[in-house]
């Protein structure tokens, strides 16, 4: 066999030699591919819904009406505009504070959890924080609404909060909007803190552990080891994180805001998704909700490049 | 490692292979001309098929309601099943996610085999979901649904887009047969006041109703009471949940004297206007406004959601409200079987001066709501022989009675009537949910009025009937205001005009659109107007009127307007 091989001359390698070499791996990959193909991209036909005055009754989509840039129209002028992009403003700002107060509380439990030395300790606090991540967000939605209601309705937080002399009067937080937008960034901090803390204590246990020994040496106290061994251990993982949840900035949820708005809140509560449900799939004008959805797949694309972009610029790992 | 590949590829192929498969065709069912079954069996009377246990029949069900689904041990799913073949799927909507729910399933174009909904039903007849039922309709196939549909065809009707009117859905409420009894009025809006309140205050009288003298009753049973079963006492509670935003809309209209006509007043030459940035409204939300400052309005209003809603009043704190008697219906059941009645509501009718009360009107067929057939049902006339069959006397009395000699009795005079037991197990939820079918009922045709042996057509509304099941409070109740019925407590309804009501007129997408503007302005500045500090008021309903004025109203007046018109030209008459 040994000999035969060698006795043929050795030829360049061509793409073909490597498709053969890896047919397994691709056969592999096709149906995922073709899966892939089939959920995400046939779907994109359907934006031309954007460009028509779609109607269901006529089923097929090309037979439908055409009418050009008419429902971008619709959607950024007059009174239907104005709210549009008052609910954009609205689904930035409470992606970034949710991503930003997210962030400084996984990244500082994770740092916590692994000071921590009594492992049963650290089981528990980590499975007391990551459980809420299994509720659904409707169930959370619920929670947090009784949770901000009056002492009366089983509002604990006034509750609390007038028993420690605090305040006087209880509180109606959903009825306030400046408090909305935190109100967000904290449930999601509540539900998702623990569950994404996993991955970073995951990520500091690869850090060398000579490096901490090191450390010790030079009379490193345990707050700057955390500040100069444990963080930049984990930044490359902090900064693909970071470059993913950019391209989901434009996602800001839809359940909460949707249980929790009303209307003296909606100025700031109401985000794309639920302008797009309310005045597109409700009322049957889809044509207007897909010009709405097109909208978002552009911004976030245009986010996750820009993101991605600069992680390369300040050197750290790129994503694509 | 190649077997393995080769197995896997083998797979995926039986999979595709399998997936792509055009579904087996099913067999080809008699059509409504057949007169002879596939069995031989002898001639149908009706044109359709007869629905047996020999030949079983399932039908996908969706169906928007605040009813739950039956129990699986229902008696009534067994005895559709041992009687006629007919196995029912539910998938039940409630009302304040229909919205949506109906969105998805139009662009979806896959639609269960029996649609039954609460006015969005003009949604499914434009998007092409229903199927037109004109032909099954006639005196030899489906002769009750004729019946039904026979005297209110022009109303009935509607153009689909293809420019020929035809009827899609078989109304739900409110077609009457032979005489109206009744002693709820389940269509009527109010002011409503527990009768624990009118109880402490000596029975106080209820005409000429004013908004102050009905928040000032509030007023004092509160003084005299703060709490209610050691919880605070609750004045005045408004709904605005979504779905249900009129309970903070539609109050102005029948303050002024007008019937509920939706978002407009119609003027006496049949034009409509909105009435949201009208005085009448200013001045009732200024009152409410008055009335939060002295702490009768529950500041958690506007904040909670329509089941939330309904829970506080099932806690028998909530003193009034304005709302309607079927939206809150939940509420007032749970209230009953606690045998709590004292903490039930009845209704008043505030008025401005000058005006005379309108709340309630003639009871209003909905045109628009009930049962239509889908385009993807595979049984089309089979699933028509279903709700015709469901409408006959006999079926009937069965969802609505209950099954002779088990849930009613009838006496030597013919006349239906239940023990005091019988009675008391219609109270419990539970057992409600074993032996009736509430749900669908609630969406199909009924005959409502009375039956041709002259029994109601439920054991509300036979008037015997009515007042046995009454508790003891309730008799006193009614007796100290020398009244019969819930429905004394009402107005008396002149003959409607011919083109109400008008909330139920077509709009289309603008005039929706505008619609939908409105509401959600209302939703943003009416409950931050009435939580307001009083000083505050008129600026933030200056705020309002001017974010009105920015809406192109008058698309949506028009599109009313044109619907009022056509009404009154094409309406009444039948076939």
């Amino acid at each position: 066999m040994a000999t035969k091989s060698l006795a043929q001359p050795k030829r360049k390698k061509t793409v073909w030699d490597t498709i053969i070499a890896q047919r397994e791996l691709i056969i592999m990959s096709v149906p995922l591919l073709l899966y892939k193909i089939l959920f995400s991209y046939v779907p994109v036909i359907g934006w031309t819904m954007a460009f028509q005055n779609y109607k269901p009754a006529v089923r097929s989509i090309w037979k439908q009406e055409w009418v050009g840039l008419a429902n971008f129209a619709k959607l950024f002028t007059g009174v239907n505009g104005e709210r549009f992009i008052k609910d954009v403003r609205n689904t930035l700002g409470q992606s970034f504070l949710t991503l930003l107060v997210g962030y400084l509380g996984s990244i500082s439990l994770a740092l916590l959890l692994n000071e921590v030395k009594n492992i049963k300790f650290k089981r528990i606090v980590q499975n007391i924080t990551y459980m809420p991540h299994f509720l659904s967000w409707i169930i959370v939605a619920g929670l947090v609404s009784t949770m901000l209601a009056v002492p009366t309705s089983g509002g604990i937080i006034n509750d609390v909060l007038i028993r420690l002399g605090i305040i006087k009067e209880s509180i109606m937080f959903l009825s306030y909007p400046e408090y909305f937008w935190w109100i967000v960034a904290f449930s999601h901090l509540w539900k998702e803190m623990g569950w994404n803390s996993i991955i970073y204590l995951a990520a500091m246990t690869s850090i060398d552990p000579t490096l901490y020994e090191a450390a010790i040496i030079d009379g490193a106290n345990r707050y700057q080891k955390m500040w100069h061994i444990t963080l930049p251990g984990i930044k490359p993982t902090i900064m693909v994180l970071l470059i993913m949840n950019i391209g989901q900035l434009l996602e800001a949820g839809f359940e909460i805001q949707y249980f929790l708005g009303n209307g003296l809140v909606v100025e700031r509560s109401e985000i794309i998704d639920i302008f797009v449900l309310k005045y597109g799939i409700q009322m049957g004008n889809y044509s207007l909700a897909t010009a709405a959805g097109i909208f978002k797949s552009v911004v976030s694309i245009i986010l996750i490049s820009v993101a991605n972009f600069i992680a390369g610029r300040i050197g750290e790992e790129k994503l694509i | 490692m190649k077997k393995i590949v080769s197995l896997l590829l083998v797979m995926l192929l039986v999979l595709t292979a399998t997936a792509c498969q055009p579904a087996p065709k099913q067999g080809t069912q008699g059509t409504g001309i057949q007169t002879v079954s596939e069995t031989g069996e002898s001639k149908q009377t009706t044109g359709l098929p007869v629905l047996s246990p020999d030949d079983p029949t399932t039908f996908s069900v969706w169906i928007t309601t605040n009813f739950s689904a039956p129990a699986a041990d229902n008696k009534l799913t067994k005895l559709l099943k041992e009687k006629l073949g007919v196995t029912i799927n539910y998938e039940i909507i409630t009302p304040d996610t229909a919205d949506q729910k109906i969105g998805v399933m139009l662009a979806g174009g896959e639609y269960p085999d029996l649609i039954g909904t609460t006015d969005l039903n003009y949604r499914f007849i434009m998007g092409g979901a229903l199927i037109p039922l004109d032909d099954y309709l006639t005196e030899d196939k489906a002769n009750y649904l004729f019946e039904h549909v026979r005297p209110y065809w022009n109303r009935l009707a509607t153009d689909a887009g293809d420019g020929v009117k035809r009827i899609y859905i078989l109304p739900n409420y409110n077609r009457y047969y032979g005489e109206i009894t009744g002693g709820t009025h389940y269509g009527a809006s109010g002011f409503w006041i527990q009768k624990h309140v009118l109880q402490e205050l000596g029975y106080p009288s209820l005409d000429n109703m004013t908004l102050e003298r009905y928040f000032q009753m509030i007023e004092e049973y509160m003084k005299k009471y703060p709490t209610i079963d050691g919880q605070p006492t609750i004045g005045f509670e408004i709904l605005c949940a979504p779905g249900r935003e009129w309970g903070l809309t539609n109050p102005p209209q029948y303050l002024a004297g007008a019937p509920n006509n939706g978002g407009v007043i119609v003027d006496e030459n049949n034009v409509a206007t909105i009435f949201a940035d009208k005085d009448i409204a200013k001045r009732y939300y200024k009152f409410l406004n008055q009335m939060n400052a002295r702490g009768l309005v529950d500041r958690e209003s506007f904040t909670q959601t329509l089941d939330q809603y309904l829970a506080k009043l099932a806690t028998g704190r909530v003193l009034g409200m304005y709302d309607q008697r079927w939206s809150f219906g939940n509420a007032h059941d749970s209230l009953v079987s606690q045998g709590r009645d004292e903490r039930t509501w009845v209704s008043t009718m505030p008025v401005y001066e000058g005006k005379t009360p309108y709340y309630a009107d003639r009871d209003v067929m909905n045109i628009n709501q009930g049962f239509g057939v889908s385009v993807s049902c595979k049984y089309p006339d089979k699933a028509v022989a279903f709700l015709n069959t469901m409408l006959s006397e006999e079926w009937q009395k069965i969802l609505s009675w209950g099954i002779e000699g088990e849930d009613y009795h009838v006496d030597a005079n013919g006349r239906f009537y239940r023990t005091p037991e019988q009675r008391e197990q219609q109270k419990d939820l539970v057992w409600r949910s074993k032996n009736k079918l509430e749900a669908l009922m609630d969406q199909l045709p009924k005959h409502q009025g009375t039956f041709s042996d002259g029994n109601a057509f439920s054991p509300g509304d036979q008037p015997e009937e009515f007042f046995e099941t009454l508790s003891d409070y309730d008799k006193n109740f009614l007796n100290a205001y020398g009244k019969k019925t819930w429905r004394d407590f009402l107005n008396q309804p002149p003959e409607n005009p011919v083109y109400y009501p008008c909330w139920n007129i077509y709009l289309d997408e603008d005039a929706q659109t505008v619609s939908q503007q409105l509401t959600d302005l209302a939703l943003q500045y009416l409950p931050k107007a009435i939580l307001a500090d009083p000083s505050e008021f008129d600026a933030i309903w200056d705020e309002y009127v001017s974010a009105i004025r920015k809406v192109n109203v008058k698309v949506y007046e028009d599109a009313i307007n044109a619907g009022i018109q056509e009404r009154i030209r094409n309406w009444g008459g039948g076939r």
